[in-house]
């Protein structure tokens, strides 16, 4: 019996580490190649609207060259991915590595194993820091996406009383949009009222817009630096009666950064007035172009790669929007 | 009785009571400290703004003491909640009634909290280990039924998380009754005090004859139930699904009950110190926002009333106990 409990124990311990170093994984892959196409290893920080806009960019540009793309996810654990580079590198034996770090810092381990292991690192979407060196980079430019959702507010005129969310504090592109939008607004001589911290947590988002509502009942601006919290500010609105359409006079003007197709939805249905769209698809393109060139025995220049948002409002809805992979899925 | 038998008999009963509630006094200076910073703080409308935001918490954590006082845990209770809002979202895409899926939601957390409960008490394997891997299978099944993305959800599976009854929220009313019903179920019930001997004396528990893989199953099964509750007034309250809902939530909600003064070793707790711990997480958060504190200040200050709390928490019993030895007092269960 106490046989029985031991194994049990050690078989439940086995299943959960197996878990966790594993994953998911979409597309299988062997071995690496020995021609011109390639075997990339993506890895992702987690899966959700924008990620898997940047996937299909992954695996449409990869799909032109005859690549195989090897898909892991960390579920928002930095360990978790490091053991899946780790695995991508070692067992998978993949060409190249696209990577989306969990943690900017932490993902250091991973480029090391790359670089000593003659794999090209490429990270997309985060920027990443450390010693190593990293093939290419390209992300968005967090700062400037804060300044173009700062200028739609601005242009908006009036007496803005500015609610700004803010994502995880570890995360560059949250503190940079964070930091880009107040600097923007400041500017144009104004100032934001409040900042909610939110973690990247729908449920805070959710209960410190409420509380940021009830403090300042004056509030009728929010900048949210990501659709992802975009249901929970507008339950918010909801629940405090004061999510109404554009043009009403009691209207709050909410501006959002990703262009997913939440942010088009309530774009087009006349409940958000702009959002400042990523575009995802460059960063497939230049990614796997990357892996290719590095794999060619080249270096990629520049070595880095800033794409900035571009804005979708209610005035351009009808002439962007077919540019906005959330518009178009 | 004179005067001063009154004193030490008043004295006794605040002993006794700030014994039972440790954090009343660390949430009463939490309310005079807010109250100063941000005047807005202590008024009607966000008294219940607080109650509202604390309901998914008091009612998760309600089910979670009854696991935790059989000296148990359950890690997969975030993980559950996300299955169970993305339950809602996929039945509903799936043409199923409003109505149905919301009284299907229950009878599903607490299938999955009673598989919880028959592996912990069948097999031996440490609750810990059980229910870190139903974890990652419950929150892979509801990635697999969102395919990841964010959810938007119509108003008709909303009901116990909008509107209100009375002038208070419905998501406050739901709490409330879980709360109460809870807490009535632990002290009042034949069930509540069998739960109670066996998180006080597993060996003592057995040797009496109790039910104990039966009481396992069903405190398991409760947990799933309270998991249930909690997603629909949580999906209630944000109207959509996504991803990352919930993730770590667990911590939260064991955090609450511990705070409450409950045991992770069993058999000492209640419902109603862990509605105080739930309260005392969410008006520390609400405090925060509404006093215009720098995000970088959240993390510290949530610290260090966690650690004030925990260590204050013990502060009356020590004094209680420090009394008794003196022998000022009749012996009082702690």
């Amino acid at each position: 019996m106490k046989l029985m409990k031991t194994a049990a124990i050690v078989a439940a311990a086995a299943t959960v580490l197996v878990l966790s170093a594993c994953g998911t994984t979409q597309t299988g892959s062997s071995a690496g190649s020995t021609s011109d196409h390639l075997t990339i290893g993506v890895s992702f920080d987690l899966v959700n609207d924008i990620r898997n806009a940047e996937l299909a960019s992954l695996k449409a540009a990869a799909a032109k060259q005859g690549d195989k793309i090897v898909f892991v996810s960390a579920d928002q654990d930095a360990q978790k991915q490091a053991s899946q580079i780790q695995d991508l590198i070692q067992t998978k034996k993949v060409d190249a590595i696209v990577a989306i770090a969990v943690n900017n810092d932490q993902i250091a381990s991973s480029i090391a194993l790359a670089n000593s292991s003659k794999v090209p690192f490429i990270a997309i979407d985060r920027a990443v820091s450390g010693n190593g060196k990293v093939t290419f980079q390209v992300t968005g430019d967090p700062v400037a996406d804060g300044k173009v959702a700062a200028k739609e507010v601005l242009d908006a005129g009036g007496n803005p009383v500015i609610i700004q969310l803010v994502g995880a504090l570890t995360d560059q592109n949250a503190v940079g949009r964070r930091d880009g939008f107040t600097a923007g607004i400041e500017a144009g001589g104004q100032k934001v009222s409040a900042q909610v911290p939110t973690d990247w947590d729908p449920t805070k988002a959710l209960d410190g817009t409420a509380n940021a509502l009830q403090s300042n009942p004056k509030v009728n601006t929010i900048f949210i630096p990501s659709d992802y919290l975009l249901p929970s500010v507008q339950s918010a609105l909801k629940a405090a009666g004061r999510l109404k359409p554009v043009g009403d006079p009691g209207h709050v003007f909410i501006v959002t950064i990703d262009g997913d197709p939440n942010g088009c939805k309530a774009i087009k249905d006349g409940l958000m007035d702009a959002d400042v769209v990523t575009p995802v698809g460059t960063f497939g393109e230049q990614a796997i172009a990357a892996a290719h060139t590095a794999n060619a025995g080249k270096a990629v220049t520049p070595a880095t790669s800033q794409v900035a948002g571009f804005p979708l409002n209610q005035a351009n809805l009808s002439t962007t929007e077919s540019t906005v992979w959330g518009c178009t899925k | 009785m004179s005067a001063k038998t009154s004193v030490i008999a008043l004295a006794g009963r605040v002993r006794r009571f700030l014994a039972a509630f440790p954090l009343i006094p660390v949430g009463v200076l939490l309310i005079v400290l807010f109250s100063i910073i941000q005047p807005n703080f202590f008024s009607a409308a966000n008294l219940v703004n607080v109650l509202t935001q604390a309901s998914v918490l008091l009612i998760a954590a309600t089910g979670m003491t009854f696991v935790i006082l059989t000296a148990g845990i359950d890690l997969s209770v975030g993980a559950m909640m996300f299955l169970a809002s993305a339950f809602v979202a996929a039945t509903l895409e799936g043409g199923l009634w409003p109505v149905l899926v919301i009284l299907l939601v229950p009878l599903l957390t607490v299938v999955l909290g009673a598989f919880n409960g028959t592996v912990v008490a069948t097999t031996g394997v440490p609750a810990m280990l059980v229910t870190l891997a139903t974890l990652q299978v419950f929150r892979g099944i509801g990635g697999h039924l969102t395919e990841q993305q964010s959810l938007v959800l119509p108003d008709s599976v909303r009901f116990l998380g909008l509107g209100d009854l009375a002038g208070i929220p419905r998501a406050v009313w739901v709490a409330a009754v879980v709360v109460f019903a809870g807490a009535y179920v632990l002290k009042r019930t034949r069930f509540g005090r069998h739960v109670q001997a066996l998180g006080s004396n597993p060996s003592a528990a057995w040797n009496a004859g109790l039910p104990v893989r039966g009481l396992l199953i069903t405190v398991y099964a409760i947990a799933g139930l309270s998991a249930g509750i909690a997603s629909l007034v949580q999906v209630g309250r944000l109207g959509a699904v996504q991803p990352t809902l919930d993730v770590g939530f667990e911590l939260t909600v064991i955090t609450a009950v511990v705070l409450g003064g409950a045991s992770l070793s069993g058999g000492y707790g209640s419902v109603a110190g862990t509605a105080v711990g739930a309260l005392l997480l969410t008006t520390v958060e609400n405090g925060l926002v509404l006093s215009g504190a720098s995000p970088y200040v959240f993390d510290i200050f949530r610290g260090a009333v966690l650690l004030i709390a925990i260590v204050g928490s013990d502060l009356p019993r020590r004094l209680l106990r420090a009394s008794r030895r003196k022998g000022g007092e009749a012996a009082i269960t702690p």
